[in-house]
């Protein structure tokens, strides 16, 4: 299961001549829209030419791009770690799978923007806060999407795994983990997109450096070019390491043809 | 040796909570190194007893003893001493077939350079050798069930145990491997059960042929060697009325 359809990153292959020519046609747009501006009546500030969005993207702080890249990394390893723990437990014992779900879909349920302001009220390291939104975001993501790839093992393999009598750490190591893997790169993908976006939200409140809080000091100065520069980037971001993910897995998936 | 004694296993439908006997009151001797076919229509239990013999399912009444211990109990005594061959190859999709030959060694901690050279050994004696890297997508479905005999060979098993392994494939290529399967089979002297719905394959095969009738009767335990091969007909129509009738057909006495 996860929190929104599947989809294929739009990097993985070659971008589709339909997709350049949309991409070509709204960049037009919004640059004779950028010129038009002031005979329209619209403040200059609202639609930025692209020149201004390129002058924009050369103030970007590498730095910052850092900081909310090593917070998605390290939360999105926490709740990795945590969802591949507790999916486990689920899978071998009914009784925690039937306590822990309800508990699960819960968690899921609960706005970002809730979680944002319980991590406020809750705790002061502004680090910490970050990335405890970014895993009560994630690792339910992983949890059920872990714990259904391993009810979804045929019961054939498990069947002449066991014939075999494997040691539960066996069992795990040379089926489980293997047969889950394609179902464990589908949820880093979608939990690398949700928690790009979710990030920037955590980091407009309390955060002092990372893409977030740009946005949220170009917000401040109603600097659209700027919004529109940290925009691309935070989307290039996205994009280039979905690339790297589906290389990763064409490479360790390559059994599949 | 193996020794089925009372055997009794009830499942419980998990709806109704009703009762199905899939085996009633089994009891069977097989001898080591002797090689049992097991006949029996569709849902008799053959396939149950496959189970509790592998030690997956715990009988409900009675036992299996294998050289003094019971498969289910005693689980883990019989690492590298049981292998199967089922009916689908059921090899790991991402693993290549020699990686795939290894894995019971792997199981069983046996060095990996000699993991290698054995699985290498047993895939170039099923005609493998050129396909050791190929994944199973790869092979065909002849070539499947190969490498699933070699992982089964592999770990040199005191029981081999085979459920309709070779049903599935055209007539030609079961034919082959159900030698190459005996040959083997004999050569590492391990006893041999074989379970089937195909009388040539049984009277082929076994040593004994033992028929099943509904949750498992007994109805005829049958010494090959008592039938010549001129006589191979009328054992395989004796079987089939045996069969249809769900009990003994006279011709079968003199077994």
């Amino acid at each position: 299961m996860s929190l929104e359809e599947r989809r294929e990153p739009l990097l993985a292959g070659k971008l589709p001549r339909e997709a350049l020519v949309s991409l070509a046609v709204f960049a037009a747009g919004w640059e004779a829209l950028a010129q038009a501006a002031p005979y329209l009546g619209i403040p200059p500030f609202a639609v930025p030419s692209f020149l201004k969005i390129a002058q924009s993207l050369a103030t970007v702080t590498w730095l910052d791009v850092v900081v909310t890249l090593a917070r998605v990394i390290v939360a999105l390893i926490f709740s990795f770690v945590i969802g591949i723990a507790v999916a486990t437990c689920m899978y071998f014992s009914d009784s925690v799978e039937r306590h822990i779900r309800p508990m699960v879909r819960l968690l899921m349920a609960v706005p970002v923007v809730s979680w944002i302001l319980f991590a406020v009220l809750w705790f002061r390291g502004v680090e910490f806060r970050i990335v405890f939104v970014l895993v009560v975001v994630c690792a339910p993501v992983f949890i059920v999407d872990t714990v259904d790839a391993m009810r979804d093992v045929p019961r054939d393999l498990r069947q002449m795994m066991r014939s075999f009598r494997p040691t539960t750490w066996q069992f795990f190591r040379k089926l489980m983990l293997p047969a889950i893997m394609p179902g464990i790169f589908t949820s880093w993908k979608i939990t690398l997109s949700l928690a790009i976006r979710v990030v920037t939200i955590a980091e407009l409140v309390g955060a002092v450096t990372g893409i977030g809080h740009k946005l949220s000091v170009a917000q401040e100065l109603f600097s659209v070019a700027e919004v529109f520069a940290w925009t691309l980037v935070l989307v290039a971001l996205l994009f280039l390491l979905e690339s790297l993910l589906v290389r990763v897995e064409a490479r360790v998936l390559r059994w599949r043809g | 040796m193996i020794a089925v004694e009372d055997l009794r296993k009830v499942f419980y439908q998990a709806a109704t909570g009703q009762a199905v006997v899939a085996i009633g009151h089994l009891s069977l001797a097989i001898a080591p190194r002797e090689m049992v076919a097991i006949v029996g229509q569709t849902g008799c239990g053959k396939s149950t007893l496959f189970d509790l013999l592998i030690g997956l399912e715990a009988p409900t009444e009675g036992r299996i003893v294998i050289d003094g211990k019971t498969p289910y109990g005693d689980f883990d005594a019989f690492r590298g001493k049981i292998a199967t061959v089922f009916q689908q190859d059921r090899l790991m999709p991402w693993r290549s077939a020699l990686d795939n030959v290894k894995l019971p060694l792997e199981l069983l901690g046996v060095p990996e350079t000699e993991q290698t050279e054995r699985s290498l050994g047993w895939l170039k004696r099923l005609g493998l050798e050129r396909f050791a890297t190929a994944y199973p997508r790869e092979l065909s479905g002849g070539m499947r069930q190969r490498v699933a005999i070699a992982r089964a060979f592999v770990v040199q098993p005191t029981i081999l145990l085979a459920d309709e392994a070779f049903g599935h494939l055209d007539e030609v290529t079961a034919g082959e491997l159900r030698d190459t399967f005996v040959t083997l089979a004999r050569e590492c002297g391990s006893t041999a059960i074989l379970i089937t719905h195909q009388l040539e394959e049984a009277i082929a095969v076994g040593d004994r042929i033992v028929v099943f009738g509904r949750s498992a009767a007994l109805l005829a335990d049958i010494r090959v060697a008592a039938w010549p091969p001129s006589e191979h007909a009328s054992l395989r129509e004796a079987i089939q009325a045996t069969l249809q009738a769900n009990r003994p057909d006279p011709r079968l006495a003199r077994a």
